[in-house]
């Protein structure tokens, strides 16, 4: 009898398989993504850039500074400050701005690059650091998540590293 | 410089190790896992082999902690010498990872020699007699915990910023100690896997997991040391 | 006895009895691909077409000749093969590169793959962060987002469990491409002679890279390990670290993907690397279908250890009429049985009872998947492979 029983139930079981594949594609997958969606998750600021801090807007352009991203305790990845510059169709032939980067009423660093026509081209420029927070390079050089200075949808990304080497291993 | 009281350094040391504790977990992890993995089934066991293991670690800080004490700075963040000794450790991790996931010294020869139908010993799960036993599962917690002790991790560093701050190396000493027991609490659920199931194939995946690991800090202290080599 | 015997799966089934139990395949391939022909594009229309006449057809001749592996194999290869077509055409198309320029991945420009679930969960469960360079949410640039794609996985793997390695994954097509070329196996025998414990090895890999993931911060198998770059997307290379990890991908693609299927027939990869697989084999114990073994017909010939690609039996296991954790339920231990000794299995019920509905109940969702994931797949690539073509 007990056994009758359990067959009874694994047949209803395989029944709710078959319900559920017919689901996925209607209900469930959509169902599953939302709960993904809102579980309060979010892409590591070192792929995302973090949370934005402040927008200074300009004649035909905002630049956007994001708050310092300071990577896990091992994440090989250096401190940096993301600075967007959007949109890029806007943006003069050659940028070159004085950026406060910590809210403090000084410029930090002063950044200039030329907007290449070509949308996937990487513009040429520099970040010249005007205080001993933040990094100078060059671009075309080497680049790394924290040192970076490309074309990302319509706009340009640069991002500065800290000097800092604190919290990092490396 | 800013003298701060002990008093005052010690309840920070003990709240700066609980704060930081998930980072030392996610630094010591990798090698806390697999070689507990790799002991005996038995909350008991796992408890003796985790104070072990501590309290290497514990001795590597506090070694670590006198000798650039007396050397006379206590690990500035932009010491030089950090990546030379970061890359260095990494490679001794590495070589004591694979030496005990290999099952030495419970063999003479564990890579080279091989059992009678050709497999290596790198899986073989062979029970070793019982005095080898403790006394090699002592040593290997002894040689990882020492060489996780003086590794140099971000929260080592933070604290011994705040070392140096202090009055005498007795307070130094003693800032690192409580320190220390402030991250260790991070451990205590190690312990835990004590009560998980052993079988053979567990025990074999722990070793393997040791090999992989091992190749791993081979190759981030090997580039650490080659960089620092070529660019100084 | 004699309920056993009748319930015994027939060689195969009468014409007008296989139709019948083709139709629930046939209506819902339509209703999978209806909505494309909705849309503009007679490549897309031909495209969704074929797909839903190939699932129909092997569905049918799985009902027809009651043999599932080889029919199950025809559509696997061609996922495999056709997967990297469209995908990389839709790459070189959007980005001009194979290459994952760092620009993209800042964007959240980076399909998401499945393969880095497993490495996901402890940094999401201590840090709320997800460690891979995509959009949580579908963008214009990247529909694969993370939400969506776990939510598929997820979905999936209640219906299939680990028969997720062979009726949706479309890298072991790859593989299975490869295994299915030569006649026979040049080193079959010493593959088999192989330390047993090797089978552990997608567990330590598995244990490994979840364990650095969450110490690191970064999706350490598909920056390092994984094969299936050389054929999907990499990491622009731009330092001697890429370097190294290309020539990793590269290597393992060659040994383990190609090289060694061809020398073997066996899925070696899938057996003796692949860490999602091993993660896969967890959701084996809660999925409800399995292949089981009539002790009383088994005449241990071993013709079905033979037969199994990933490894999957042992000679213990089939003493106890049970395959390894790791079966993904592909069906060749199953055909290869000389004795119908070896049974699809519905937990909970008598094994070798009614081994033709368990086989049906699984198959009906485990091919309604196939062709939901796989079939849109195939369409898209045959419908890039259209575009490209100089003939219209």
């Amino acid at each position: 009898m007990r056994a009758r029983i359990i067959a009874v139930l694994a047949y209803a079981a395989a029944g709710l398989t078959l319900a559920i594949a017919v689901l996925v594609p209607f209900v469930l997958m959509g169902t599953f993504a939302r709960a993904v969606a809102h579980a309060g998750l979010h892409v590591d600021a070192s792929y995302s850039g973090g949370t934005v801090a402040r927008t200074f807007t300009r004649s035909g352009h905002q630049i956007v500074v994001y708050e310092p991203v300071r990577p896990h305790a091992l994440q090989r990845v250096d401190p940096f400050v993301q600075i967007v510059f959007r949109p890029a169709a806007s943006l003069p032939a050659h940028v070159s701005e004085d950026i406060d980067l910590d809210g403090d009423g000084q410029a930090d660093v002063r950044v200039s690059f030329t907007v290449p026509a070509d949308r996937r081209a990487r513009p040429a420029g520099e970040v010249v650091a005007l205080n001993g927070k933040y990094q100078s390079f060059r671009m075309p050089g080497s680049y790394s998540f924290s040192k970076l200075m490309v074309q990302s949808g319509d706009a340009v990304l640069v991002r500065v590293p800290l000097n800092s080497s604190a919290g990092l291993v490396r | 410089m800013v003298v701060v009281p002990i008093s005052t350094g010690a309840g920070e040391a003990l709240l700066l190790g609980l704060a930081t504790g998930p980072v030392c977990l996610a630094s010591c992890g990798p090698v806390v896992l697999p070689w507990m993995l790799v002991q005996p089934r038995g909350v008991r066991v796992q408890a003796r082999q985790l104070s072990i293991f501590l309290a290497a670690r514990l001795s590597g800080y506090l070694l670590f902690a006198a000798t650039v004490w007396l050397a006379g700075s206590v690990i500035p963040r932009s010491w030089s010498g950090r990546s030379w000794l970061f890359g260095g450790v990494q490679v001794l991790l590495a070589v004591g990872l694979l030496v005990y996931a290999a099952g030495w010294p419970h063999t003479r020869c564990s890579f080279a020699d091989s059992s009678a139908d050709g497999s290596s010993r790198l899986v073989q799960i062979d029970e070793p007699p019982r005095s080898h036993r403790s006394r090699s599962h002592r040593s290997g917690a002894v040689t990882l915990g020492f060489l996780t002790g003086i590794s140099v991790c971000p929260p080592f560093l933070v604290a011994g910023v705040r070392a140096a701050q202090l009055g005498s190396l007795a307070d130094a000493l003693l800032f690192f100690a409580v320190f220390f027991f402030g991250t260790a609490v991070w451990f205590a659920p190690f312990v835990s896997l004590g009560v998980v199931r052993r079988s053979s194939s567990f025990v074999t995946v722990a070793r393997m997991v040791a090999v992989l690991l091992a190749c791993w800090y081979a190759f981030a202290g090997g580039s650490v040391l080659i960089e620092r080599a070529i660019y100084g | 006895m004699a309920s056993r015997v009748l319930a015994r799966p027939p060689a195969f089934r009468s014409v007008g009895r296989s139709l019948l139990l083709t139709l629930p395949i046939a209506l819902w391939s339509l209703l999978m691909f209806t909505p494309s022909f909705r849309e503009p594009g007679r490549d897309r229309h031909i495209g969704s077409l074929a797909v839903i006449l190939f699932m129909t057809t092997l569905f049918f001749l799985m009902m027809r000749t009651g043999k599932t592996y080889q029919w199950r194999r025809w559509f696997f290869v061609a996922l495999g093969l056709l997967f990297p077509v469209g995908f990389i055409a839709s790459l070189v198309a959007v980005r001009g590169t194979m290459s994952i320029p760092v620009e993209r991945m800042v964007s959240g420009d980076t399909p998401f793959c499945y393969m880095v679930i497993p490495m996901l969960f402890i940094p999401a469960a201590l840090a709320r962060t997800i460690i891979f360079p995509g959009s949580i949410l579908p963008t214009a640039n990247n529909p694969h987002s993370i939400a969506i794609m776990i939510g598929i996985w997820l979905a999936m793997t209640l219906v299939v469990g680990k028969g997720w390695c062979s009726y949706v994954c479309f890298f072991g097509g790859i593989e299975e491409g490869f295994a299915a070329i030569p006649k026979r196996a040049r080193i079959g025998r010493s593959v088999r002679k192989l330390d047993p414990r090797l089978r552990l090895v997608p567990w330590a890999i598995l244990l490994f890279v979840v364990v650095l993931s969450a110490a690191l911060f970064e999706p350490v198998y598909c920056m390092w390990l994984c094969p299936f770059k050389t054929v999907t997307e990499y990491p622009a290379v731009h330092s001697v670290e890429t370097a190294l990890q290309m020539g990793i991908f590269i290597t393992l693609f060659a040994g383990l993907v190609i090289v060694l299927p061809f020398l073997t027939k066996k899925r070696t990869q899938c057996a003796y690397f692949c860490p999602f697989g091993a993660f896969q084999s967890i959701f084996n114990k809660i999925n409800l279908f399995e292949i089981r073994f009539d002790r009383e017909k088994c005449v241990d010939c071993t013709l079905c250890q033979t037969a199994c690609p990933i490894m999957a039996l042992s000679a213990e296991s089939i003493r106890e009429g049970k395959t390894l954790m790791n079966c993904m339920k592909c069906g060749a231990c199953v055909d290869s049985c000389k004795k119908s000794a070896a049974v699809w299995h519905l937990k909970g019920t008598k094994v070798a009872l009614k081994p033709e509905r368990a086989r049906l109940l699984f198959l009906y969702g485990a091919w309604a998947m196939a062709t939901m994931f796989g079939g849109s797949i195939l369409a898209n690539s045959i419908a890039t492979m259209l575009h490209w073509l100089p003939v219209k």
